[in-house]
C-alpha cells in the first residue's frame, strides 16, 4: 500500500468563529501502480484530503502512512516525501515563476540537489513527457506560453523530480476539449508506460470513468460510496441526490436496461457502448 | 496555518448592539475614546474605564478566546514599553538596584500606567474593527471625509481603494498559501536558513504572487468599466447610511465620557 489515511479528519481554522470540519474520520489506502479517481461537489473535501498525502497538511486527528510509515513521526523527511508523491494544484500555471522554461522544470529538480548534465537530463525528460520540444522551449519565458503550454510546462516541472505517484488537482479545468484529451491521454500514458500511480481530482465523470480503476466520492467531507467505476456509477440515485452524475453514455445504457433491456452498463468509452448497444440490436436480430 | 495567524481586527459577522451601530458612530466614538484614554491622569481613571470597555465587550458577545489572541501580536510592544519604564524612568523612591541599573517609583508607575493605557487602546479599536464589516467602515470613512472634499480630499476615492483592498486581502492571503504549497510540494523551502538565503528562497514565491496580484487589478477594472463605474459625487449607494435612537446613545456616551474625564481631571 503505497498511501494510507487512517481515521483522518482536519478542521480548518480551529477554535475560531470561521472553523470549518473539512475531513471527518476518513480511512482509505492507495495502492502502487493504481489510478485512483476522486469526486464530489465543490468545497466536498477532495482538496483538502489530498494535501495530505504529501504532508502539505497535518492532520487534526489521525494518521497518514506512507509505505506503511507515519509521515508526522519525529524525523520523517517531509521533503524527501515531497519529490516521491508530486502534487499539482488546480490551475498549476500560476506558480511559474523562472525567467525561461528550463529554470522552472529544473525548480523542482534542483530542489533535490541535481545539478549539471543530470539535471539538464532531467528537464528534457520532463518536457518530453509532456510532449514538449526540449530545443525549442528550454529558452522561452513561461510568461508568453499559451495556457495548454504554460499547464503542460507545470506538469513537466513535476515529472522532471521523477515521482513515484503524481495527485492532480481538475488538471484540465478551463481547457478546450482538444487540450483537455490531450493531456488525458499524456496523463494515461505516464500510468501506462512509466507506472505512475495517478490519482486525479475532478469534476468531469467522463474523463474519470474512463481513466481511473478506482474511485472515491466525497460529500460534505466524507467518503458515501468507493469502488470501480461500475460499481460507484452503478449508484446513480445516490450519486444524483449529493450533486454529481453519471457520464451520459453510461446514462443511456442504463436507461436502456431500466426498459427491459438485457445490457451491461459497465462501459464508459464511445467504443464500447456502440459495441454493446451493436451486440443488443445483433441479438434481437437474430430472435 | 498562516490564515490562523491573522486574526488581528478581522471582522466577525454578529447583531448584538455594537454590531448594528452606525459606522460614522462607531469611528467618531471611537476617536473620542482614543482622545479621552489619552486625558486620563490617574489610575483611577483608567480602572474606570477598563470597567466600561469591559461593559462594551459583554454587550458585542464576541468570542472571549479568540478576541484575546487577536491581542497577542501586541504583547511583546506592551513588554518592550513596560521594560523601558521600568528601568530608564528615574524619580522617587529606589524599588531595586543592581550596579548602574536601578528601578524606581516613577518608573513603575509610568510603565504601569502606559501598559494599561497601550492595552486600552488595542482593545477600544479592537471592539470596532472586529463589530464593522469592511464595506461599512469604508462607508463611514467616506462620509466623514466629505467636509474636506472642497480642500481636494478625494474621499471616495480612497473609500474606494480601501473597499478594494480589504476585499483582496484574503484573496492574496488564499493566493499566496496556494503558491506556497505548490512550490513546497516542488521541494522549496520555506523555512530554514540565514536571512538572506531565506529572502531568495522567497522569489518562488513573490513572483507568481505578484503576477496574480496585477492580473486580478485588471480583472477587476475592466469589470468595474463593464458596469460603467465612475466613482465621485452622483454616484448613490444600495445601503444608505442610517442613524437610529441606538446611535445617539453610542455617541452621547462616548463624547460624555470623554466630558467627564477633563471636567473631573481623574
Amino acid at each position: 500500500m503505497l498511501i494510507e489515511t487512517r481515521n483522518l479528519s482536519y478542521v480548518y481554522m480551529p477554535g475560531t468563529p470561521f472553523q470549518v470540519e473539512a475531513l471527518k474520520d476518513i480511512t482509505i489506502g492507495i495502492e502502487k501502480g493504481s489510478f485512483v479517481g476522486i469526486i464530489g461537489e465543490t468545497g466536498s473535501g477532495k482538496s483538502t484530503l489530498v494535501q495530505h498525502f504529501n504532508g502539505l497538511l497535518k492532520p487534526t486527528s489521525g494518521e497518514v502512512l506512507v509505505d506503511g510509515k507515519n509521515i508526522w513521526s519525529q524525523n520523517y523527511d517531509l521533503r524527501a516525501l515531497r519529490s516521491r508523491i508530486a502534487l499539482l494544484f488546480q490551475f498549476p500555471e500560476h506558480q511559474l515563476f523562472e525567467e525561461t522554461v528550463f529554470k522552472d522544470v529544473a525548480f523542482g529538480p534542483r530542489n533535490l540537489g541535481l545539478e549539471g548534465e543530470e539535471l539538464a537530463l532531467r528537464v528534457r525528460m520532463g518536457l518530453e513527457l509532456m510532449g514538449l520540444n526540449y530545443e525549442a522551449y528550454r529558452n522561452r519565458s513561461p510568461f508568453t506560453l499559451s495556457g495548454g503550454e504554460k499547464r503542460r510546462v507545470a506538469l513537466a516541472g513535476i515529472l522532471a523530480m521523477q515521482p513515484e505517484a503524481i495527485i492532480l488537482d481538475e488538471p484540465t479545468a478551463g481547457m478546450d476539449p482538444l487540450g483537455r484529451r490531450n493531456l488525458l491521454q499524456l496523463i494515461e500514458r505516464l500510468h501506462r508506460e512509466e507506472n505512475l500511480t495517478i490519482i486525479l481530482v475532478t469534476h468531469n465523470m467522463e474523463e474519470i470513468a474512463r481513466l481511473a480503476d478506482r474511485l472515491l466520492v466525497f460529500f460534505r467531507g466524507e467518503i458515501v460510496l468507493q469502488g470501480t467505476p461500475g460499481d460507484v456509477f452503478a449508484s446513480a440515485e445516490q450519486l444524483r441526490q449529493i450533486g454529481l452524475d453519471v457520464p451520459p453514455l453510461t446514462q443511456l445504457l442504463q436507461e436502456l436496461r431500466r426498459r427491459g433491456k438485457n445490457i451491461c452498463t459497465d462501459h464508459f468509452t464511445a467504443e464500447d457502448v456502440a459495441a454493446e448497444i451493436l451486440c443488443l440490436l445483433r441479438g434481437e436480430d437474430r430472435l | 496555518m498562516s490564515m490562523r495567524s491573522i486574526t488581528l481586527g478581522h471582522y466577525i459577522p454578529g447583531n448584538s448592539p455594537l454590531h448594528q451601530l452606525d459606522p460614522r458612530v462607531k469611528l467618531i466614538s471611537l476617536f473620542i475614546l482614543i482622545a479621552a484614554l489619552f486625558f486620563i491622569k490617574t489610575f483611577c481613571g483608567l480602572i474606570l474605564f477598563t470597567f466600561f470597555i469591559v461593559a462594551v465587550f459583554i454587550s458585542s458577545r464576541l468570542p472571549k478566546k479568540y478576541f484575546f489572541r487577536g491581542l497577542k501580536p501586541i504583547f511583546y510592544i506592551v513588554l518592550f514599553t513596560l521594560i523601558l519604564h521600568f528601568f530608564f524612568t528615574k524619580g522617587g523612591e529606589v524599588y531595586w538596584r543592581l550596579g548602574a541599573l536601578t528601578v524606581e517609583e516613577a518608573g513603575v508607575f509610568l510603565g504601569t500606567f502606559m501598559t494599561l493605557r497601550l492595552i486600552l487602546l488595542v482593545i477600544t479599536t479592537l471592539l470596532v474593527t472586529l463589530t464593522t464589516s469592511p464595506v461599512a467602515f469604508a462607508d463611514g470613512i467616506e462620509y466623514l471625509l466629505r467636509p474636506l472634499r472642497p480642500l481636494g480630499v478625494p474621499g471616495y476615492e480612497i473609500a474606494m481603494m480601501m473597499t478594494i483592498a480589504l476585499r483582496f486581502i484574503p484573496t492574496l492571503m488564499e493566493e499566496s498559501d496556494k503558491i506556497r504549497k505548490a512550490q513546497m510540494a516542488r521541494g522549496a523551502d520555506f523555512e530554514s536558513g540565514n536571512i538572506f538565503r531565506r529572502a531568495r528562497n522567497l522569489i518562488p514565491l513573490l513572483v507568481p504572487l505578484f503576477v496574480s496580484a496585477f492580473r486580478r487589478a485588471d480583472e477587476l477594472a475592466v469589470a468595474m468599466e463593464a458596469r460603467c463605474y465612475r466613482g465621485g459625487e452622483k454616484r448613490t449607494k444600495m445601503r444608505e447610511l442610517q442613524t437610529k435612537p441606538l446611535d445617539y446613545v453610542g455617541i452621547l456616551t462616548a463624547g460624555g465620557i470623554c466630558l467627564a474625564i477633563l471636567l473631573t481631571g481623574i
